[in-house]
């Protein structure tokens, strides 16, 4: 077999691995619709707005309803959260 | 294309591979670089992509409008009574109350989020059995009876007791009987939560009778939300008003935001690695020239040569950007992006069980594509176009 | 005529302080099967001359006709093209690539004209076979003798069949009686019906038989006839 032909025989099985990857995450994510709905209803009757990804404080766990000046107050632990030590401005709404 | 041209291609690219297999170890170290650069480039999209959208379709059922009270810039209890305020608005289906606040377990540093709420245990039990693994919901009239997730039981060290307690400002005791746990398949929204009834969170938070936290606002019409929104606020003076569409686009902005911090520092990365690319292509060595000006004489074109050279890089490019992909596929989607999860999701003590699964976007990949392979491809060309333009006669 | 060379000049780096005038005003002309030697001094201008000829380069003024194609003041793309069709090469310094095999050596120019690897074998072994090198077929070209080397760089030569082989010092680096089988080789090419031109100051290539004329340059011009022919 000529190299040429097997660079293009690896790129295509690359190929087909990204492919199948793609395609068995897409199944994954067929399975997870009905948790998903679950999630959905449990969001409505406890009105949630947030998701429980870190939950240290309101500007953590809650950044959708929590002021942009929380940072500097809110967390019992936290000691140096001051608007001043961070590089970017709150998110504007 | 004719038959003849396509032979020429593959020719040139057989060539192009024993050129780079030649200097083996040299390309091969290239390669890994550039695929680790490709890796945390996808992986970083990936990982940002899967929780924005998982962000989008959890919470596209969370409120329609959220009221809260603001006094001297903070966010402070408000007065039920408001809700009769609002009643009067067009639009409104239904209000719901709910005390919602943190409560800072000293023992262990984790940080509870507590929920007191009056509705859902008044509807119809059926429908509210969905986020319990086991047990049931307290109902309106019970006292201290909580549903808590999985998670929290384990930091309270309970085991198989039932009761626990926490402190009220006064730090007196408030005793509470676990009756329910959230299923564990829900930890993206439950892991720190505590469910109990709107007077036991009052009493647990020391709130004023009629006082709650929050109003939870539903609108019939999604499309009178801003509307309604707006007239709340004019109602309300002094408040606070949330909308859903807040609520997302926030998430949006805090996963783009961060993807964004660690896409920055990557791209020094892999700036860095696109000056040695042209490092390495540019330097012509005095055996490459003669190569070069022999192949010429031989009938080699100048295209011939670029052709080549492009061929290399595209080979070391193209092997490295699919090899990084295809690892950064199996990081997030297997691995759930292990390596990169503190940098979106920050540190915390409670911490939620959950699995990405990131949508396929044909300009997420394309995105990649031109951040890597093109720049590489392009601090080569030049290179390559210098090496491909030594001149036939130097070697005679 | 197959090669006809009418008042070419060549001026190495022109407009510049180290301007060259390698070719002045040289007039000359090759007939199809001849075996042209050209010789001269160091410095005189053979390279520059066999250059121009083998379609390497065109002249700075003039008109250069190489079998039957005007060369003056023609593009690099369309003089390669030339060359492929016309001109096989032999070196003073053999110009092999050293990480390369001798098929694979001999076989470069067949690699942009698109032929497939098993006919660029076919092609290659039937030279090699020729030339008495089918022993040597893989072994890279740094193992070879001098000999060996320069019988692999005339089998280059022949590769796409061309009826001009220019010839640059082929026996500079070789003793005499190597040299004799180059030369005896290059003339069994002539026999052939091909077109030589060789450069040389090695009386073993002017005064090999198969030689129809002798060529002298001096400092840039061609002096009148003085062998042969
Ligand atoms: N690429 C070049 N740039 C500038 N000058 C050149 C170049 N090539 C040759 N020359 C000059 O042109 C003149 C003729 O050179 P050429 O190589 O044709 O001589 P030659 O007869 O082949 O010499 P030798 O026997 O040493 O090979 C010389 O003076 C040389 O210095
Ligand atoms: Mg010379």
């Amino acid at each position: 077999m000529r190299p040429s032909a097997g660079l293009l025989g690896v790129l295509l099985a690359l190929a087909v691995l990204v492919s199948g990857l793609v395609q068995s995450t897409a199944s994954k994510r067929c399975t997870q619709e009905e948790n998903v709905r679950l999630l959905q209803g449990v969001v409505f009757h406890l009105g949630l707005s947030d998701l429980a990804l870190s939950t240290e404080a309101r500007y953590t766990r809650h950044p959708a309803i929590s002021d942009s000046v929380v940072v500097s107050m809110d967390h019992p632990g936290a000691i140096d959260h001051f608007p001043s030590t961070f590089f970017w401005a709150p998110i504007r709404r | 294309m004719t038959m003849n041209s396509v032979g020429r291609l593959l020719n040139i690219l057989d060539y192009a591979l024993y050129a780079l297999r030649r200097k083996l170890l040299k390309n091969v170290s290239v390669f890994c670089l550039f695929a680790l650069v490709i890796f945390f480039l996808s992986s970083f999209l990936l990982v940002s992509k899967a929780l924005t959208e998982a962000a989008q379709r959890i919470l596209a059922t969370a409120p329609d409008i959220t009221v809260q009270q603001m006094s001297a810039g903070r966010q402070i209890s408000i007065v039920a009574s408001a809700a009769n305020e609002l009643s009067g608005i067009f639009g409104i289906e239904k209000i719901d109350e709910r005390i919602w606040g943190y409560y800072f377990d000293e023992s262990n540093g984790a940080n509870y989020t507590v929920i007191g709420m009056r509705t859902p245990f008044v509807g119809s039990p059926a429908a509210l059995q969905l986020g319990l693994a086991e047990g049931r919901l307290p109902a309106l009239a019970e006292q201290g009876k909580v549903v808590i997730s999985d998670n929290i039981r384990q930091h309270l060290q309970l085991g198989e007791r039932k009761h626990f307690s926490l402190f009220r400002p006064d730090l007196s005791q408030a005793g509470f009987e676990i009756i329910g746990l959230f299923d564990k398949k829900l930890e993206i929204i439950t892991a720190d939560l505590i469910l109990m009834t709107l007077a036991d969170a009052r009493d647990l938070f020391a709130i004023p009778e009629g006082y709650v936290t929050d109003l939870l606002v539903y609108v019939a019409n999604p499309n009178e939300i801003d509307t309604v929104a707006r007239k709340i606020s004019d109602t309300l003076l002094g408040s606070r008003i949330i909308t859903r569409n807040q609520i997302l686009k926030t998430y949006k902005v805090v996963f783009n935001w961060r993807s964004g911090l660690g896409t920055i520092c990557l791209l020094t990365a892999l700036a860095a690695f696109v000056i040695l690319a042209w490092d390495k292509a540019s330097g012509l060595s005095q055996e490459e020239r003669k190569e070069v000006g022999i192949l010429k004489i031989l009938g080699w074109q100048t295209s011939d040569l670029i052709f080549l050279r492009f061929c290399e890089s595209l080979t070391v490019s193209l092997l490295a950007f699919l090899s990084g992909y295809v690892l950064a596929w199996v990081h997030v989607a297997s691995f759930d992006g292990a390596l990169f999860r503190p940098v979106f999701l920050g540190w915390s003590v409670v911490r939620p069980v959950f699995s990405l699964a990131p949508p396929f976007a044909v300009e997420d990949l394309l995105l990649v594509f031109t951040l890597s392979v093109i720049p590489y491809l392009c601090a080569t060309a030049v290179p390559a176009w210098r090496a491909a333009t030594v001149r036939a006669d130097s070697v005679i | 005529m197959l090669i006809d060379l009418e008042a070419v000049t060549k001026i190495y780096n022109q407009g510049q302080i180290n301007q060259v005038s390698a070719l002045r005003s040289v007039r000359l002309a090759v007939a199809k099967g001849e075996m042209v030697c050209v010789q001269g001094p160091s410095g005189s201008g053979k390279t520059t001359l066999l250059s121009i000829i083998g379609c390497i380069f065109s002249p700075t003024s003039g008109r250069a006709t190489i079998g039957g194609r005007k060369i003056s003041r023609l593009p690099d793309h369309f003089l390669t093209l030339y060359r492929r069709e016309l001109i096989g090469f032999v070196f003073q310094n053999y110009n092999m690539i050293d990480h390369l095999t001798v098929l694979e050596n001999i076989t470069l120019p067949l690699i942009p004209l698109g032929i497939s690897p098993r006919v660029r074998e076919k092609k290659g072994d039937l030279l090699l076979e020729k030339f008495g090198l089918r022993h040597r077929k893989k072994f890279a070209v740094n193992q070879l003798s001098g000999g060996e080397l320069q019988r692999a760089a005339i089998a280059r030569a022949l590769i796409n069949d061309p009826p001009i082989i220019v010839a640059d010092e082929p026996t500079a680096h070789l003793d005499g009686i190597l040299s004799l089988e180059v030369v005896d080789m290059l003339a069994a090419l002539k026999k052939e019906g091909r077109t030589v031109v060789v450069s040389s100051h090695d009386p073993i290539v002017s005064g090999h038989p198969g030689m129809t004329r002798i060529i002298e340059v001096r400092d840039g011009l061609i002096m009148p006839n003085i062998g042969k022919a």
